[in-house]
């Protein structure tokens, strides 16, 4: 009940009716918006981005000569240059005529059946980058965040010069670094100097929640850890790193929802990532209203996935 | 002629901004002794205490500790602590871990016990500080009494020869105070250790202690027995602290 005003009943369900509204009247704008700029919605082209039914595509394994059974069901692959033959069967409509030459890669059939579309691809990459990323970020945080509150001055301003270099320079800036300097340098794939980029800026944001986590740590508990005999690792790593860990979950898992969203930027690369994906879809629809609603949608699963991950892991770590 | 555990000599300690927070401290203590550390806020005390054990560098001086030189630089300080017991004005227990849990971790780690051993230990130690039946619960779940005993019982775990008390009834409230006094008064008479405990009860000190020391402005002023020393205190300070205290 308000405080404000002790004596009036509460109807709470009238403030969500508020919220409805407003959350119509919002959509309804943007729906108005969109009117008055004659723009065709077509919503029904979205799904087969989404999910496709045309059938997975069935390639060449290698260079060679189409070989196509009676059934009309199976084929067979000759290679151009060894004597080895495939036999792949099982297929529900041939693309290729008889004694066809075909490449390593190419279309040669389909199966019939449900197959990610492109979307789901990009969503799927970055997963896999941001999941990636986020643990390098959290073994490179911790690492640098323990230097931050280290007696070593070496450490102490190693970390620092990282972390001030890390936050003073702008993520796309450094992506372009990680793809096109130390990319090449080191020869790295477009996905390892994604992940790597990611990591290091992520890494940065870490170090310095982990190291406001030790030093919400009372000094006692180090202390208290040290009298007993423990060294100052064995004291970091039982005693005041769990606790640490447990303060900056909250802050962490804002950083990590960043971290989803930052991926996006290394779009930039030659890597297909949802917003990459949704770019190339677009072009293909002339849909760009759909397409961004459902990419904005999609990241949304991703981040509001880990929010819940986080709050129910906060819930079993509360017993003091 | 008895064993001397702990030997300090000419021990000072200076901040950086100057400040002196001891100044020439000298003191024996025997093997068996119950020594009682009191004087004003700020003389030192505390400071004196955990230069014992190393918590705190001193700036000059020796110090020894069962045999170990603590001021230098070679002694395996951690070795060293697991045979001096520390006992902390707030408690620091760690609270993310059961009070079981807490009572086994620095065997478990540093003595490298068996799990199964440091658990009857752990248990034993309990039983004997009387909270056997709260192995299970958090340190928050407990009271603040209830919590010292359990530091008390951690600090016992590693079967330390010594044990360090720093205010440890301080934090807490006037009702609780006598259960965690009685503890140590179990561990120094039946118990037999060498204990050296600063502290503000001074019917503790006087019921319990072989010997008072007073401190202020980081120098020891006077020690003596204790009926000696609340009865007829021979330095001017002594005589003010203890008419500000005693009424």
């Amino acid at each position: 009940m308000s405080p404000a005003d002790p004596g009036r009943a509460v109807r709470p369900w009238g403030w969500y009716v508020l919220y409805a509204a407003v959350m119509v009247a919002l959509g309804y704008g943007v729906y108005a918006a969109a009117q008055r700029v004659d723009y065709n919605w077509h919503w029904e082209r979205i799904p087969q981005y989404v999910v496709s039914f045309d059938g997975e595509e069935v390639v060449a394994p290698f260079d060679g000569f189409v070989k196509l059974a009676d059934d009309g069901r199976s084929l067979e692959v000759e290679s151009l240059r060894t004597a080895e033959r495939v036999r792949i069967d099982a297929l529900d409509r041939v693309l290729s005529g008889d004694g066809d030459l075909v490449f390593e890669g190419d279309a040669i059939a389909m199966r019939s059946g449900i197959a990610a579309g492109p979307l789901v691809w990009g969503l799927w990459l970055t997963l896999k980058l941001s999941a990636l990323s986020l643990l390098f970020a959290l073994a490179i945080g911790v690492v640098a965040g323990l230097g931050r509150v280290a007696h070593n001055p070496a450490a102490r301003a190693l970390s620092a010069t990282y972390v001030e270099l890390i936050r003073g320079t702008p993520l796309l800036v450094q992506i372009f670094i990680f793809y096109f300097f130390v990319g090449t340098v080191m020869n790295l794939s477009a996905f390892t100097a994604g992940v790597a980029a990611l990591s290091v800026f992520t890494g940065a944001y870490v170090a310095e929640i982990v190291r406001a986590g030790i030093e919400a740590v009372p000094r006692g508990q180090m202390e208290a850890a040290r009298s007993l005999g423990l060294s100052y690792p064995q004291a970091m790593r039982h005693v005041v790193l769990p606790q640490a860990f447990k303060k900056s979950l909250p802050s962490l898992a804002g950083q990590f929802i960043n971290l989803i969203k930052d991926s996006s930027l290394v779009s930039v690369m030659a890597l297909t990532d949802l917003t990459k994906a949704g770019r190339e879809v677009v072009s293909s629809t002339f849909s760009p209203f759909e397409v961004w609603f459902t990419v904005a949608a999609m990241y949304l699963l991703l981040t509001g996935a880990l929010s819940i991950w986080v709050r129910r892991l906060e819930r079993r770590l509360a017993h003091d | 002629m008895t064993e001397v555990l702990i030997e300090a000599r000419g021990v000072c300690k200076t901040y950086g901004n100057g400040v002196a927070a001891l100044d020439e401290v000298s003191l024996t203590v025997a093997r068996g002794e119950v020594v009682c550390i009191v004087g004003p806020s700020g003389s030192g005390k505390s400071t004196l205490l955990r230069t014992l054990n190393a918590m705190e560098p001193i700036s000059a001086g020796e110090i020894r500790v069962l045999g170990e030189a603590v001021h230098d630089r070679r002694t395996n300080l951690n070795r060293l602590r697991t045979r001096v017991g520390m006992v902390f004005q707030a408690f620091n227990l760690f609270p993310h871990r059961t009070v079981l849990q807490n009572l086994m971790l620095a065997p478990r780690i540093v003595g490298g016990v068996a799990e199964a051993q440091a658990r009857e230990q752990a248990l034993r130690l309990l039983d004997k500080v009387g909270l056997g039946d709260k192995h299970d619960q958090y340190p928050g779940q407990l009271s603040g009494g209830q919590q010292q005993r359990v530091a008390i019982a951690r600090s016992l775990c590693m079967n330390p020869k010594i044990m360090l008390f720093d205010e440890p009834t301080s934090a807490l409230d006037p009702e609780m105070v006598k259960e965690v006094l009685d503890v140590m008064i179990e561990l120094a008479e039946e118990g037999g250790m060498t204990m050296l405990c600063v502290t503000h009860e001074m019917g503790f000190a006087r019921k319990v202690a072989n010997r008072v020391i007073f401190m202020d402005r980081g120098e020891i002023v006077e020690q003596n027995r204790p009926d000696e020393f609340f009865a007829n205190p021979q330095n001017e300070r002594t005589k003010l602290f203890l008419s500000q205290i005693l009424h």
